[in-house]
């Protein structure tokens, strides 16, 4: 176990620069880039593509993932807290409430807000 | 028990004060005592914080239950006092400025506090986590101040700079703390101190990670060359937002710069001339004051030139930084000083420039101020008069905050850099004065839109209020320097 | 057991390919998982440091935070280039250039 030694890690540092930048560069000069019609064409299993490249997804959905995002990563905390919930006890209960208090106040922001209506 | 409460009680306020006005937003129609509601529950903020100092944290032993989290010491307090009243002035700006130009939404209040909150939390961490909860949200409170005017393309672009660059030093910062925890094994600042100054650990990674907390605080004061957001933030953002990046976000993002600098690197090594941090520190402070100088009187638009004033004054600050090395205390007592006139100074500036200009006749270029000072008299006073503090004109703040940064430069030693900065100082007359020029010596050019000034109470009690500071700050500083000194005495 | 040279290792080539990715990518979705990439080599940097020194949970405890701040900082991310693509129709840096000087 040496923590201290690290000087593998610069080399790996160095090296992993290099081979990026390396790639990189060989993609792009050595290459060949010879696109035709048929080339570009989105490939699909073998059959047509048709509808628009970029489907517009409605800004809902953003704003439905943002939010779940926000709110699912919170569970990060709360599943330690489970695990030990008995050794911590009745300060731990108390701190988590308060936790959960905040995220209910973001969740009735969030409501009256009008960002959990899909139908607008 | 009591004692520790009074320690939290600044922070609890904010926090629960901020969580009142979401739910008032939204549970009420309460649109107009937004502003002021935010100024009362900032400046309850500071009236603890003041009882916190007069209590005195030697005597709030219960407080070392938040040890290593959150060390409450006159460090602390000072910041506390500073942050919380910075963003009352701030909000009260807002109050007016948000109502004039249609954008009256809300959630600016409780994003302003929260940011405010998590700039406490920077000043007060004892700990890497507390550093980058409190980080994180001073910093993700400012993106979206930066971008609250969701219709201009300036302050979406502003806002994705601040944000991209902003996460980017965030992400370099933690990768050089992860490397000291590796290294120490230790997270608490004391404990990393401890590390660092007893073992001899001569392991490279000691100094990428000071290189990688370095640049990631940089970013943060927006010290030259990590200042390529600031003029774009501070211009896009809705001014309010910009006063508030100006003086609460950079005083935070000092308060943690000095903190990790002289604790944690604050070992004979890591701070010493030939082997540690201070040369590279006052090349940035050099390049800081330098480049943004030149830039500053090269600019058109009056909200540029101010944010590279801003970045100009991070790098006088730099210098006091630099100083503390030799002169620990007092120069950690003048960037303090500084700080505190440069907040007031920058807010009543912005303040100011939101008062000359209405909804679509902005103050934007040089050009829109002409002749303002003969056709409003009452409304360019102000913003004449919190530039020359800026500038660093005797008798205002701003003199006396250069003079004591300059003094403590001196006596620690560094005359070269000492010069270099007073040589700047010379050089941003230029720019400052140059408003002066516009202010009262033009005229519009015939059929160039004009300027008018708006009216509103909030923005007009928060010039008052930054006038007297600035005003006390020059003549009768010995309050606030005794207290400054007290810091660096107790640290 | 996988020594920790190993994971240092792994976590530093992970925040250099995100680095360079910022650096070099000009997409800003892209932009934004070069940062959640570096700050994973964090995480994994922390987690693998403290597994080396089980006495106490710093490391742990840090890189949970981490994650919690990184979902709203890119929160915050996704919402700023949202607005920035519904104004400008455009998800290239180097298109947002209104304020450059």
């Amino acid at each position: 176990m040496h923590v201290q030694t690290y000087a593998p890690m610069f080399m790996l540092f160095v090296a992993a620069t290099a081979i990026a930048t390396l790639f990189f560069t060989l993609a792009t000069v050595l290459g060949p880039s010879k696109p035709s019609a048929e080339k570009s064409l989105p490939f699909e299993c073998g059959s047509d593509s048709d509808g628009a490249q970029h489907v517009r997804l409605s800004v809902k959905f953003y704003l439905t993932a943002i939010l779940f995002v926000v709110f699912d990563i919170e569970s990060v905390f709360v599943y330690p807290w489970a695990i030990q919930f008995r050794s911590l006890g009745w300060m731990g209960l108390a701190s988590m409430m308060g936790f959960l208090l905040v995220i209910l106040v973001g969740l009735v922001y969030a409501w009256k807000k009008g960002a959990l209506e899909w139908e607008t | 028990m009591m004692p520790s409460i009074l320690a939290l009680m600044p922070m609890l306020v904010i926090g629960f004060g901020a969580l009142a006005l979401m739910l008032a937003e939204v549970l009420t129609d309460a649109k107009t005592g937004l502003a002021v509601g935010t100024a009362v529950v900032l400046f309850t903020a500071a009236a603890f914080a003041c009882a916190g100092w007069m209590v005195g944290p030697e005597n709030l032993g219960d407080a070392a239950v938040f040890a290593p989290w959150l060390v409450f010491d006159r460090f602390t307090l000072f910041f506390e006092v500073l942050l919380a009243l910075s963003g009352a002035l701030a909000a009260l700006v807002a109050g007016g400025y948000l109502r004039e130009h249609g954008i009256d939404r809300g959630e600016f209040y409780a994003i302003l506090s929260f940011s405010t909150l998590g700039a406490m939390m920077l000043a007060a961490a004892g700990d890497v986590l507390m550093l980058f909860v409190g980080l994180e949200t001073m910093s993700i409170g400012a993106y979206a101040l930066a971008g609250f005017r969701r219709g201009s393309p300036k302050s979406a672009e502003g806002a994705l700079k601040y944000f991209l660059l902003g996460s980017f030093a965030a992400a370099l910062m933690m990768f050089g703390f992860a490397l000291l925890y590796g290294a120490t094994g230790h997270t608490d600042l004391a404990g990393l101190h401890n590390a660092l100054a007893s073992e001899s650990l001569r392991s490279p990674s000691i100094v990428i990670a000071l290189a990688l907390v370095l640049a990631g605080l940089a970013f943060k004061v927006s010290a030259v060359p990590f200042h390529m957001w600031t003029p774009d933030a501070y211009e896009g953002a809705p001014t309010p937002a910009t006063a508030f990046m100006a003086a609460s976000v950079k005083a935070g993002g000092f308060a943690v710069l000095l903190r990790v600098l002289l604790t944690v690197f604050g070992d004979e090594r890591s701070a010493s001339w030939a082997t540690g941090w201070p040369p590279v520190v006052a090349l940035l402070a050099v390049l800081t004051m330098t480049v943004a100088n030149l830039v500053a009187g090269r600019q058109e638009s009056i909200k540029r030139m101010l944010a590279y004033s801003s970045i100009a004054h991070a790098g006088y600050l730099l210098v006091g930084v630099v100083a503390a090395i030799r002169a620990p205390a007092q120069a950690q007592s003048a960037v303090l000083f500084y700080l505190a006139t440069y907040s007031v100074s920058t807010i009543g500036a912005f303040a100011a420039l939101v008062l000359c200009g209405s909804r679509g006749a902005e103050v934007v270029s040089y050009e829109d101020l002409a002749g303002l000072g003969r056709r409003h008299p009452a409304v360019a006073l102000p913003f004449a008069f919190f530039i020359l503090s800026l500038a660093g004109m005797p008798p205002m703040a701003g003199f006396f905050g250069k003079w004591f940064v300059f003094k403590a430069a001196m006596d620690a030693g560094l005359h070269g850099l000492t010069v270099i900065a007073f040589i700047n100082s010379v050089i941003a007359a230029y720019y400052y004065l140059k408003v002066f020029v516009f202010l009262y010596m033009r005229e519009p050019a015939a059929g160039a839109p004009i300027a008018k000034p708006m009216w509103s109470g909030e923005v007009v009690t928060a010039i008052a209020l930054c006038a007297f500071f600035v005003l006390l700050l020059g003549l009768a500083p010995g309050a606030v320097l005794d207290a400054a000194l007290a810091v660096g005495g107790a640290g | 057991m996988i020594p920790v040279e190993h994971y240092i290792a792994l976590s530093s080539i992970l925040f250099t390919i995100g680095g360079i990715g910022f650096l070099a990518r000009r997409n800003m979705i892209l932009l934004l998982v070069s940062i959640e990439v570096m700050l994973n080599a964090v995480n994994l940097a922390l987690v693998a440091f403290n597994r080396a020194r089980p006495e106490t949970h710093a490391g742990q405890m840090l890189s949970f935070f981490l994650i919690a701040a990184e979902a709203a900082e890119l929160a915050i991310g996704l919402a700023i280039v949202l607005a920035v693509y519904r104004l400008k129709k455009t998800v290239r840096v180097d298109d947002a250039n209104l304020l450059r000087h």
